[in-house]
């Protein structure tokens, strides 16, 4: 039933577990548990983000929100409406779009796939034949809407995911790796949409890999890791995490075995992370000490070729690193 | 499902089944399945009753129409489902407030009618590559059947899709039902002809009577109340279909959403 609170999405112990089969012959159920003990409150026209690395639960608690998986235990309220026992009132109020090409008719034109959509959601013709051109301009995808979506880039599918999902004006939405494949400019385009978004006090969850657009955009931040949630704040709040370090990035190429554990073991290394860019790789190391710790570092990292080596503030990011567990 | 919620979303089911039609009109295994398959089923039955006259000639081009209208349920309409988790489309499908059979239906249709061209052609192969004179015995009785066939053809449909969907062993059987239901139905020949122990099978599959109407009334092959009571059955198996389905769609969405297959990752 829909409760009192000004809460757009309430989210209380949620927890989901998916069974599966292992071996042939002998075959033995394993549990595996994607959202374990979820809680969080999201206030209408917020734009609160889910951060979390591959795995972490990050899409199984969008899916519970958005009705299409019943969750193992706990609750969760979308406008007030329970998500499994109101599902139908749910829908009404939601749209929610996930990352990637699919969920589109690619054999039909931009317009086809919105007044299909639209037809969906009972939306009257009269009112279809204005709102489709609008939504349209509103992606920029004014002039395109006639041709089939098979022709269509993927920053345009993209926005036409967001079209679809905007037709029946929903208050809720729900935004699972939206920029996830766009090129630069199509995730700052698409960026751009989503402010516009927030700006028209729509709610929106936003689950994201991507830390800067993270901080760019969001209200609040969960980081979920391992099903559970590990820190929620402002992204200014969540470095706060990290403001006693400094991260030292060195530029290498070619790193051998055993050097990774070295530097990890170093008793001023508060965590390392290691980012594969090509023929180089970037080793981020978080720690209270500095540029005092730049020695020791070369040091460990001797007869390597290094390349940049720089030490700098702390950023979303190194504070997700952190809290995760700086095992990237 | 009921008569009072297809009248609620009658615009939508239209919508549904016009956008199914054009976005199958591209796929070259739907053109071949409901289209060309029926329509050299029909050259081979009219070479083969070459010399038996407007009648058999007529059969023909019915029973081929049939076919085509079988092999449509079979394949299109039992795996719509499936095409829909494919193509990530299933999803967003399910979280719209019109009821997902309602949208099953709207497909349905869409694949029953396009499947009707190829008796249309048929009957211009019939008449103008083979010369016959081809005149439908009783139209307006015709007409009736064929709309009736078509919601008895629909509804088979909804009960096909979901059971396919939760029973991946049974689809894995769609190949082997094609032909003999073809068989069993009479589309081709009158079931007369096959051992009297396969009559009971045949009664209890609506294309069966959707065959003894449509050729009663195409040839001058039935009595009226042969006619009528063809018409009673296809109207009871829809009505049993439609209440099926509609437990059968509940019972697949929660599990399926239970079981997280609605996508596919």
């Amino acid at each position: 039933m829909q409760s009192t609170t000004m809460n757009a999405i309430e989210v209380s112990h949620l927890r989901r577990t998916f069974s599966s089969q292992i071996g042939v012959i002998k075959r033995t159920a394993k549990e595996v548990v994607a959202v374990d003990d979820v809680s969080f409150r999201i206030e209408e026209g917020e734009l609160f983000g889910l951060l979390g690395p591959n795995g972490a639960g990050k899409t199984t608690t969008v899916k519970m929100l958005t009705t299409l998986l019943i969750p193992t235990g706990g609750s969760a309220s979308v406008k007030g409406f329970d998500v499994v026992a109101w599902a139908d009132e749910v829908r009404k109020r939601i749209g929610f779009i996930f990352g990637g090409e699919r969920g589109l008719y690619w054999r039909l034109s931009g317009i086809d796939n919105l007044r299909y959509f639209a037809s969906l959601y009972g939306i009257d013709p009269d009112v279809t034949k204005k709102r489709i051109p609008f939504l349209l301009d509103m992606v920029g995808l004014n002039g395109r809407g006639d041709e089939k979506v098979q022709g269509y880039s993927r920053g345009m599918k993209q926005r036409l995911h967001v079209a679809r999902t905007l037709l029946h004006e929903p208050d809720v939405l729900f935004l699972d790796e939206p920029t996830l494949g766009l090129d630069p400019v199509g995730a700052r385009e698409f960026r751009q949409v989503i402010l516009n978004l927030q700006s028209e006090k729509k709610t929106i969850l936003l689950t994201t890999h991507y830390m800067f657009e993270a901080d760019a955009l969001c209200d609040r931040i969960a980081i979920i890791n391992h099903g559970s949630i590990i820190a929620i704040d402002t992204p200014g709040g969540l470095k706060t995490h990290v403001r006693d370090l400094n991260v030292v990035e060195v530029e290498t190429f070619g790193i051998p075995d055993g050097i990774v554990e070295k530097l990890r073991a170093l008793p001023f290394a508060d965590s390392l992370s290691v980012e594969d860019q090509g023929q180089k790789q970037m080793l981020l190391i978080q720690t209270s000490r500095g540029a005092e710790a730049v020695p020791d570092v070369m040091s460990a990292l001797e007869g390597l070729k290094v390349g940049r080596v720089i030490v700098r503030e702390p950023t979303l990011e190194d504070a997700y690193v952190r809290l995760v567990g700086g095992k990237a | 499902m009921n008569l009072r919620t297809l009248v609620k979303y009658w615009r939508t089911i239209l919508i549904v089944a016009e956008m199914n039609i054009r976005q199958q009109l591209m796929d070259g295994f739907i053109v071949f399945t409901v289209l060309f398959q029926p329509i050299i089923i029909a050259l081979l039955g009219l070479f083969m009753l070459k010399d038996k006259g407007a009648d058999a000639a007529m059969f023909v081009v019915v029973g081929s129409g049939l076919t085509g209208l079988w092999s449509s349920l079979l394949f299109i309409s039992g795996g719509s489902i499936n095409f829909e988790r494919w193509t990530g489309t299933l999803e967003p499908l399910v979280a719209v407030p019109t009821p997902f059979e309602v949208i099953v239906f709207g497909k349905n249709l869409g694949n029953v009618v396009q499947s009707l061209v190829s008796m249309v052609v048929g009957y211009f192969i019939a008449a103008l590559a083979f010369g016959y004179k081809l005149e439908i015995q009783q139209p307006l009785l015709f007409a009736v059947s064929i709309l009736l066939a078509i919601i008895a053809f629909i509804s088979f449909g909804l009960v096909i899709a979901p059971v396919f969907v939760m029973n991946p062993n049974v689809r894995a059987w769609q190949n082997a039902m094609e032909f003999p239901v073809y068989i069993l139905c009479g589309f081709l020949f009158p079931v007369l002809l096959l051992p009297a122990w396969t009559n009971p099978v045949s009664w209890l599959l609506p294309p069966y009577w959707a065959a003894v109407a449509l050729h009663g009334t195409s040839t001058e092959g039935a009595s009226l109340n042969q006619i009528l009571f063809a018409w009673g059955m296809l109207l009871l198996f829809s009505v049993m279909d439609l209440f099926i389905a509609s437990r059968l769609f509940k019972l697949m969405l929660y599990k399926a959403r239970a079981d997280a297959t609605l996508g596919m990752e």
